[in-house]
């Protein structure tokens, strides 16, 4: 297996490392990087637990071969939060709304609800559901988690004035 | 294993020629699931199309639709002409996986891994697609209905590069359209059927129809084209349609769906789909 020089962004900081052709980005973030916010469920894109954007765009980790993130930037739920301690406004919206159980889906759901948010800053809930739909919860039934999407888009409206 | 990103379709389709077995990857939501999942031995080297120049885009004009191969279902979703040019096929892209997987998943990748129930195809079928294809020495272009030879397999070999997909935009009178059936949103389709009619008044002038899910291959319903050929579009032609489409095909039991089943709702939405696309006139 020949390891491959990779180069690439992580949450705005430049990353230079070594990645094995049949290595996954879900892998490279959580081994090679120790970025363990992303998570693997299902390992075949059909969960969502390891969702982060490649450019802008919600990808699943799981399937997404890591050599293709060359000169790429990757956002993971690492690179949300706005300070220590200081949540996103959709991650303050998940605590508050009560969004979030056992926790394991919702870095995934906080990606995908962001990458929701960046193109479609007021989604109505249609939409909202329709976003979700790659990622799964097996605790919260959705509504508060449909909720906390709701709650952030008017935060962020608010934010932005 | 090595994975080759190359930047030129002559670089890729060399890499191809010169390292034995080795396979083209797309956008990979199929075969990075294939690879670990059923243990499949590896080839000895993937060339990745992604950064391949000038196989990504969609162009539309009057007389015909080219897509890149490398066209994701997003890029598809996002494109503002391409539900005015085909209807079927931007309904279809939207009901492909998730956002996730649209993000990644290439319609080239969905009919060089010929499952039958790739859901471009029915729409691709019913728009008369053709395929561009081309190795290391030559370039050909296939009918999207003959491309297709069984499940997984097709007439592309393995040396060829799907580089492009093309079909017909609407035109006068005509209109297209698609709908699934599927355990939950975004699962596989158990059925799906695609439609163009032209219309003329309550008249159907012409209709290609597709199915997928319910036989080996996607398939083109033709017994119902030729029914609905010429025919005014009343509720016990519609009946009769949909008895055709349900003996026309060829399902199988599975663990989405059962033979019955795919049967019967594949005439029932061949209806409902020409009844709201006929109604539109």
């Amino acid at each position: 297996m020949k390891r491959q020089e990779l180069e690439f962004s992580v949450n705005g900081a430049p990353v230079q490392t070594w990645a094995a052709p049949d290595q996954r980005l879900v892998d490279l973030l959580r081994d090679t990087l120790g970025l363990t916010g992303t998570k693997e469920g299902c390992g075949e894109g059909e969960c969502g637990a390891c969702t982060v954007l490649v450019d802008g765009l919600a990808v699943n980790a799981c399937l997404y071969p890591c050599l293709e993130v060359a000169g790429k930037e990757v956002t993971t739920v690492e690179g949300l939060a706005t300070g220590a301690g200081q949540l996103s406004v959709i991650q303050r919206a998940f605590v508050d709304q009560g969004g979030v159980q056992c926790g394991y889906c919702t870095p995934g759901m906080v990606l995908s609800a962001k990458a929701l948010l960046d193109e479609n800053p007021s989604p109505d809930e249609r939409q909202i559901r329709e976003a979700l739909v790659g990622n799964l919860c097996r605790c919260t039934g959705y509504t508060q988690i449909v909720a906390a999407v709701r709650a952030a888009a008017a935060d962020l409206e608010v934010d932005h004035g | 294993m090595e994975y080759f990103r190359p930047t030129s379709l002559s670089e890729a389709l060399e890499m191809r020629r010169s390292t034995a077995g080795a396979m083209f990857i797309a956008g990979g939501t199929d075969l990075m699931v294939r690879f670990r999942k059923e243990g499949r031995s590896r080839p000895p080297a993937l060339i990745s199309l992604r950064d391949v120049e000038g196989l990504r885009g969609i162009e539309v004009t009057p007389e015909v639709v080219r897509l890149g191969a490398l066209t994701t279902m997003g890029d598809i979703v996002r494109h503002a002409g391409l539900a005015a040019a085909c209807p079927a096929l931007a309904q279809a892209a939207r009901r492909v996986g998730s956002p996730q997987i649209r993000n990644v998943a290439t319609v080239g990748g969905n009919l060089c891994n010929a499952s039958p129930c790739a859901d471009s195809a029915p729409p691709l079928l019913v728009h008369d697609a053709w395929v561009e294809l081309a190795d290391a020495r030559s370039k050909r272009e296939v009918g999207l209905e003959y491309f297709f030879s069984g499940p997984g397999e097709t007439g592309r070999t393995p040396g060829e590069v799907l580089t492009a997909i093309c079909f017909r935009p609407l035109g006068p009178g005509q209109r297209s359209g698609f709908l699934k059936k599927s355990r939950v949103h975004m699962d596989l389709a158990q059925a799906s059927v695609a439609a163009l009619l032209e219309m003329e008044g309550d008249t159907c002038r012409a209709a290609r129809l597709a199915a997928g899910s319910v036989g080996p291959t996607p398939l083109r319903l033709v017994s119902v084209e030729q029914k609905l050929a010429g025919a005014r579009l009343t509720d016990a032609l519609l009946q009769e349609v949909a008895g055709l489409a349900s003996e026309a095909v060829a399902p199988i039991d599975d663990i989405r769906s059962t033979e019955a089943y795919r049967r019967r709702i594949v005439g029932v939405y061949v209806k409902r789909l020409v009844r709201a696309l006929g109604g539109d006139a």
